[in-house]
Order: C-alpha cells, then structure tokens, then sequence
C-alpha cells in the first residue's frame, strides 16, 4: 500500500466539536479500508494567504496514511462534499519520494565518482615519486 | 583602469538545494520557498537564483502546491 499525505484546511468558523467528527469520519474512511494513519501533524489556526470562502483563517491538518489507491474516490469523495472543508491536497509521498531516493542515488554515484578520481590521482602521484 | 569606470564582480549564484543536499522540496516548508517569491508572489526564474533546472522544476511544483493550500499567495501586493 503506498504511504499519501493529505494536507486539509478546515472551516475556523467550525465548532471544535464540528472539527473532530469531521476528522473522525476521515480516519474513518481510511481504517475501514484496512488502512491507518501513521503521522497527525495538527497547525492549527493560521492565516491564509488569500481568502476561500471568505475566510481569512484557516485549521490545517496534514496527515499521512497506508491506504489502497481506490480509497482515494472515496476519501476526496468525502472532502469535497463536506463543507467544512476548505481545501484539500492528496499526494502519494512514495511517488514523490521515488524521484528523491533518486536524487540521493545520484549524488552517491558523484560522490563515488570524485572519490575515485582523488585516489586515482593520488596513486598516480605516489607512482611518480 | 579608466578614470570613472569600476570593474564589478558578480557574486557567483550558487544553487542551494545542490550544496544543502536537498532532495525533496516539501510544498509546506513555507519560508524556504518564501525566499523564491518575491512579494509580488511571483516564482524567481533560475536566471536569477542560480537554481540547477532539476530543482527549479522541483520548487516550481512545491510553491504551486503551496499556493492551492493558500500558503502561498497567487499575487501578492
């Protein structure tokens, strides 16, 4: 199952009580599916950088989660008909992350590249001697 | 050298993710890519920030996501 980060703007108008069934429903949606939320990352109230809605403010949330990626339909399903969310953004962090181990695979490859080059210059400079 | 003219030398650009080792350029790390938008809200081109084109292509991606999570603005003043 890949790991996907959502990251939530929920309504600041919204009761706290409000809030966290409309979270629950979300974790909901991904442990039925056999699924289960590894990191709750919780902002908070913050402002936002142009208004939705005409809010000003903002609750982010950003979590990450196992799910199978036919959850998805129902999990935007879910955020896009409560309207207490805002804005939502679903990524899946292994994709993301591949082209990343990528880069670090790149750069170790340079890295032993240069330190090859140095110790061949320095055999070649002891043999000199 | 002439009277009146300076020689100047440019500062070399260095691009940042390429000596932080920066691999994977997070759309909620806010003030790093706060430092690629100018107040107008618009995104530096790699002309200016001396950015390798991989990483530009990266951090063109994260400040839009960014931008669409209102952490970002789309215009700014």
């Amino acid at each position: 199952m890949p790991m996907y980060e959502l990251g939530v703007i929920l309504d600041p108008e919204a009761s706290p009580e409000d809030e966290a069934g409309a979270l629950e429903r979300l974790e909901k949606v991904i442990t039925d599916a056999g699924g289960q939320v590894v990191n709750k990352d919780a902002w908070g109230r913050r402002q936002l950088a142009y208004p939705i809605k005409k809010r000003s403010f903002g609750i982010y949330h950003f979590w990450r989660f196992d799910v199978t990626g036919q959850i998805l339909r129902e999990l935007n399903f879910e955020l896009r008909t409560n309207d207490l969310f805002l804005r939502h953004l679903t990524l899946n962090l292994d994709r993301e992350l591949r082209r990343h181990r990528k880069g670090e695979r790149v750069q170790q490859e340079l890295a032993a590249k240069k330190a090859a080059k140095i110790e061949a210059a320095a055999m070649a400079a002891d043999e000199e001697q | 050298m002439r009277q009146g003219k300076r020689k100047f030398r440019r500062r070399a650009k260095v691009c940042r993710f390429t000596v932080e080792k920066i691999n994977y350029i997070d759309y909620k790390d806010v003030d790093l890519l706060r430092e690629y938008t100018p107040t107008n809200g618009k995104i530096l081109p790699r002309r200016v920030t001396g950015t390798r084109p991989a990483f530009q292509h990266k951090l063109t991606r994260a400040i839009k996501r960014a931008r669409h999570m209102a952490l970002l603005p789309y215009v700014g003043e």
